[in-house]
């Protein structure tokens, strides 16, 4: 038997992040995330040399392109930034978003707190034909 | 103490209050006095050695940012000043939506591409908070583009010459109305439509 102890599984404010990103980019509706020079900035600066030493943290925040999460006491904030498809209604899609990320976080084990939704832009998606 | 750590001249001056005027002609004292001579001869050695560090630094290729860098942070940056200002679409405990203005903007001027005979140029949106529900009426119950906020569009259009352009911007006001709920999910309360110049077909 290893006499290495085991390490338990934490679930990090990276990991909520890149869960949130992903369930948002699987809405219908959802084009893409946005990167705001905000978010741009955190990466280039002292935030990211804390995201390389400490990728998220169970009480910390993690930002990337379009999506900021923080953990704290066990509750999460999440704020996404998003494009949506004109062929559908951005208020309807930030809602299935926001009911769908809380969902997934809530697998986690964790509370979710406020999922803030930033619509950006409204385009048309590749592909789809001018009204 | 913190103070009896900075270094003193045999003269008693401090060697940060050399360093401060470094630049400046000596002074009296300081022209008289070994001890202060010396040290800004020392000072100005390191001076200098400290600007050529500074110089190497910036013209070190291998210490420029790379030339995505600054596209990358270039083009967001745009990106931001365009997207303008955002617009509080809902606030629950559950999180806050909202719109930036220039997403809204796309809307409107698409809807403007649809009715021929005038093109859109500025549009600036205010906000109105939305109404109390009459009473006894269940908020839910108004639908999704009557809850929240109603926008305010004040669009600035160019017209074709010869046009009917009283029929033309009531076409133009409606099709802005439907586009609206359609892709954002809001109601468009007041469409205030500027015909500030005309253009030949």
């Amino acid at each position: 038997m290893s006499d290495q102890p085991l390490q338990g599984q934490v679930i990090t404010s990276q990991l909520i992040a890149s869960l949130a990103a992903r369930t948002a980019l699987e809405t219908p509706g959802v084009l893409r995330l946005e990167p705001t020079i905000h978010g741009l900035l955190a990466r280039l600066g002292p935030a990211a040399l804390n995201n390389l030493r400490n990728p998220g943290s169970q009480n910390g925040t993690y930002r990337h392109d379009g999506v900021t999460a923080t953990i704290s006491d066990g509750t999460t904030h999440v704020h996404l930034d998003i494009a949506t498809d004109i062929t559908y209604a951005a208020l309807n899609v930030a809602e299935t978003v926001r009911e769908r990320v809380r969902e997934n976080i809530r697998h986690t084990a964790l509370t979710p707190g406020p999922v803030d939704i930033s619509i950006l832009a409204i385009e048309h998606h590749h592909g789809t034909t001018h009204a | 103490m913190a103070l009896e750590d900075i270094p003193l001249l045999g003269c008693g001056r401090h060697i940060d209050q050399l360093w401060a005027t470094l630049h400046q002609p000596p002074t009296t004292h300081e022209q008289q006095c070994e001890q202060c001579k010396m040290a800004r001869t020392s000072l100005q050695r390191l001076s200098e050695a400290t600007r050529s560090l500074r110089e190497q630094d910036l013209n070190d290729p291998a210490l420029k940012p790379r030339p995505g860098i600054t596209n990358a942070i270039m083009d967001v940056a745009r990106a931001e000043i365009r997207r303008s200002k955002r617009i509080i679409l809902g606030s629950t405990e559950e999180g806050t939506t909202e719109i930036s203005e220039q997403a809204l903007s796309a809307l409107i001027r698409l809807a403007a591409t649809a009715i021929p005979g005038v093109h859109s140029r500025r549009c600036h949106i205010e906000v109105r908070s939305s109404d109390p529900s009459p009473a006894g009426e269940d908020p839910r119950s108004r639908g999704t583009a009557d809850a929240g906020p109603h926008l305010i569009i004040n669009l600035r259009v160019a017209a074709a010459a010869g046009i009917d352009i009283p029929r033309t911007v009531q076409t133009l006001r409606q099709e802005i109305s439907s586009a609206i709920p359609a892709g954002a999910g809001i109601r468009a309360e007041i469409i205030n439509i500027t015909v500030e110049d005309l253009y030949d077909v």
